[in-house]
């Protein structure tokens, strides 16, 4: 028996109507634990070849973590996938929050949507009462009133899982929102749950999580408590969230400006994390079980943009800020704040309207094409109208709402070169001409363009030490430099397998790899006491690579090769122009033959080779 | 909602905020609001037992004696502050009796034992009070599940 879940999973088919409630398959857990890894199990088994990402035959999976739930610090989220509708791969997405929390309470880890409603419908699970329930009457509406309908209707306490209007429009980057303002925003996965007509999930949990060492729990979790609080990135965390890494990036010249043309931004200081402390914060917000709590909450008191609600992260600082050329802060708070109100991914909206920002600005897209829109570079008025404008499909808004690499499809004219994606999904606020790491995980991340999967920091600035620890000392200095391309091959290997894990269990990326406090002997600990499970630092190690590995299989089923693991030219083969990373180019090739080397991968097509799947348990995969 | 984590894995050896004696409100916008008992200089929820099973100590907290509670849920009622709650896998009355234990964990030092007087000395521009006011009638309003 394992501790420390719900124990079930929840099936429902959209187009009978009908849930069945099934157990938790314990061997899959113990082969890939629970989240991302028990979803890239079951998705890969049921999703057949060559579907239609908005069509029935997409399974939408949402799971918690094993240690989800949890009192290990940060332990509060949860994992969507689906067949992405962006990239028309894997799609994987993770958001914090409390309704993972909540769903356990309510005795589920995981819930799996097939097929499509013949009308707008939204899932209550109230402990064991679950229904599907009529939403005409929340269809249309954005993610607060939704909220706020739905808490009316079933209480207060319920937490709610939502798509906006983005996602019932089927915008190609729209997201699934939580708690108002967490966003499960990449891959798209909010237009899939708008195609299968699902509206909303609503959770109220009263039950309660078993551990499996509850004589011993709260001396082991005041330790980890006590590590967290203790390192010294937490005061920073805590104060700024992510928002101050603006200044950081512009100092080692890593933030994309102008669709990713540079690395460096001269407004930067105005769209910066201190800029928003100073007049708009108004507090830190922590999720269900976090001790960092990087959630910001701030208000723009008056003027055109005026709001209240969950502030951007650096993400959206550089997205919707420097790699459009705005320094326009109110309006970079307010624009993020639409795109959690239409759920939305901040990442790939302003990678999309910067597409097409360079592409007016260089005389190729013309007012002709925009409907009138002034799309010079900074114009913030028309950052927000358009944001809008994609959300609910209007106009060149339309265009955009397929993303960039769709929309330079349409337009064609030469703008396919501005298009800074890879596998159609837009590279996230990483300019890797400055950290050739992040060149390396944007192709290699199985959800297209991504800094998550593998999320390699430890090159960032400063982590010498943590890389000896992590890695071992031969790999330095080389590993910690990040202009060079040398063993970034290793450590994004390693990382991705580490990020994938940590993504199964249900922790956050903070605390695990940045900073790096606990690692695979830490949750090899909490999984003891809390799910009374065994694994050896090793059988983790070997879960994260079984799952990347079956991750690769699926994208491979769709197509995928080496030829895809492609960054843009203008990454590859332009110089930096300016900053501290002038003059570097991403050394891409070299980059992936040690990656692939170093996974057991085919160096000519980037699979996995018959060794690799057979080492890993998945020979009937291959 | 670390308190209410700490306060159930202490007293019923599970995580459940449903059967910890601090709830955690969040109220849009931006208020987190945790519920304690106040020990009330005129306690209502003693008077309401018919069992007689709340009375006070030395020190002033009132305690619930496990032995007299049939679980009537009167004292629940009577609670002007919503602190008072049923387990619901005892069928008795929890209440906060101000041990400490998340006192000494909240990783935002957002809790501390005060009196009337101290708050205000805290709080001279009144801005915690103010916000308080503000919210106190969603805070307390009793609904399912709280």
């Amino acid at each position: 028996m394992i501790h420390g879940v719900g124990g079930y999973s929840l099936w429902v088919d959209l187009s009978k109507g009908s849930i069945e409630k099934k157990p938790l398959d314990e061997d899959l857990i113990r082969k890939y634990l629970l989240g991302a890894g028990y979803l890239s199990r079951v998705l890969y088994d049921m999703i057949p070849e060559g579907i239609d990402p908005l069509g029935e035959k997409n399974v939408l999976g949402i799971a918690t973590g094993l240690l989800t739930a949890s009192m290990f610090p940060q332990a509060s989220r949860h994992v969507v996938a689906a067949h992405s509708p962006l990239t028309g791969v894997w799609g994987e997405s993770h958001a914090a929050g409390f309704w993972g929390a909540e769903l356990k309470f309510a005795g589920y880890d995981a819930l799996f949507f097939t097929g499509i409603s013949k009308s707008p419908v939204y899932l209550h699970i109230k402990d064991s009462d679950v229904a599907l329930i009529d939403a005409s009457d929340l269809w249309g509406k954005d993610v607060f009133e939704t909220d706020d309908i739905i808490k009316k209707k079933h209480g207060r306490q319920c937490r709610i899982l939502s798509i906006g209007q983005a996602g019932e429009n089927m915008v190609k980057f729209a997201a699934i929102m939580n708690d108002r303002d967490r966003a499960s925003a990449r891959s798209g996965l909010g237009a899939v749950m708008g195609s299968k007509r699902l509206k909303a999930i609503s959770v109220r949990g009263t039950g309660k999580i078993d551990v499996a060492d509850s004589k011993n729990y709260l001396k082991h979790m005041d330790e980890f408590y006590r590590r967290m609080m203790a390192n010294p990135f937490t005061p920073g965390r805590i104060r700024y969230g992510t928002t101050s890494l603006v200044e950081l990036m512009q100092h080692i010249g890593r933030l994309p400006s102008y669709n990713m043309k540079q690395g460096v931004f001269d407004g930067y200081e105005k769209i910066s994390g201190e800029a928003i402390n100073e007049k708009y914060l108004v507090k830190a917000r922590a999720d269900f079980s976090c001790l960092q709590r990087c959630g910001r909450y701030t208000a723009v008191r008056r003027g055109p943009y005026a709001f209240e609600g969950g502030a951007p992260e650096f993400e959206t600082q550089s997205s919707m800020g420097s790699r459009c050329g705005n320094d326009n802060l109110e309006s970079v708070l307010y624009g993020h704040h639409l795109c959690n109100q239409y759920g939305m991914d901040t990442i790939s909206l302003g990678g999309t309207i910067s597409w097409a920002m360079e592409a007016f600005n260089e005389g190729i897209l013309t007012k002709e094409d925009t409907g009138g829109l002034d799309l010079t570079w900074g114009n913030h008025e028309t950052i927000v109208r358009l944001t809008k404008m994609i959300a609910f499909r209007e106009g060149f808004g339309d265009i955009l709402a397929e993303g960039s690499a769709r929309a330079a499809e349409i337009i064609g004219r030469g703008t396919e070169k501005f298009v800074m994606a890879v596998k159609r999904q837009e590279i996230a606020g990483q300019e890797p001409r400055a950290q050739k790491s992040m060149g390396l995980a944007a192709v290699t991340a199985a959800r297209g363009a991504d800094h998550l999967y593998a999320f390699p920091v430890l090159d960032e600035v400063g982590f010498d030490e943590d890389i000896k620890k992590r890695f071992g000392e031969k790999y330095l200095p080389e590993m910690a430099e990040r202009l060079n391309p040398k063993y970034k091959g290793i450590m994004v290997k390693q990382s991705e397998d580490f990020m994938v894990m940590i993504e199964s269990v249900g922790l956050c990326k903070y605390g695990t790899q940045i900073p790096p406090e606990f690692f695979y002997d830490d949750i090899a600990l909490a999984l003891e006491i809390h799910n009374g499970l065994k694994f050896t630092v090793k059988e983790l190690q070997e879960i994260g690579e079984r799952v990347v590995n079956l991750n690769r299989l699926y994208n491979a089923r769709c197509g995928v090769t080496r030829k895809d693991d492609r960054l843009p030219d203008r990454l590859t083969k332009e110089k930096a122009p300016l900053g501290p990373s002038a003059g570097e180019i991403v050394e891409l090739d070299q980059m992936l033959d040690e990656y692939y080397q170093e996974r057991g991968w085919d160096l000519k097509t980037g699979l996995p080779t018959r060794e690799t799947l057979a080492r890993l348990g998945l020979n009937d995969d291959a | 909602m670390v308190c209410a984590n700490v306060c159930s894995m202490y007293y019923s050896k599970v995580i459940s905020p449903e059967r910890a004696r601090v709830r955690v409100l969040r109220v849009e916008p931006a208020l987190d609001f945790p519920l304690f008992c106040r020990n009330c200089e005129d306690a209502p929820c003693i008077a309401a037992c018919p069992e007689g099973a709340l009375s006070r100590t030395s020190k002033g907290i009132i305690i619930v004696n496990n032995r007299l509670c049939k679980g009537s849920g009167e004292c629940v009622k009577a609670c002007p502050y919503n602190a008072i709650h049923i387990n619901p896998d005892t069928g008795k009355a929890i209440k906060c009796i101000q041990c400490g234990e998340c006192v000494d964990r909240c990783p935002a030092d957002a809790l501390f034992m005060t009196t009337e007087e101290d708050l205000a000395k805290k709080d001279p521009d009144e801005r915690m009070r103010n916000i308080y006011d503000r919210h106190r009638n969603i805070l307390y309003s009793k609904e399912e599940g709280i």
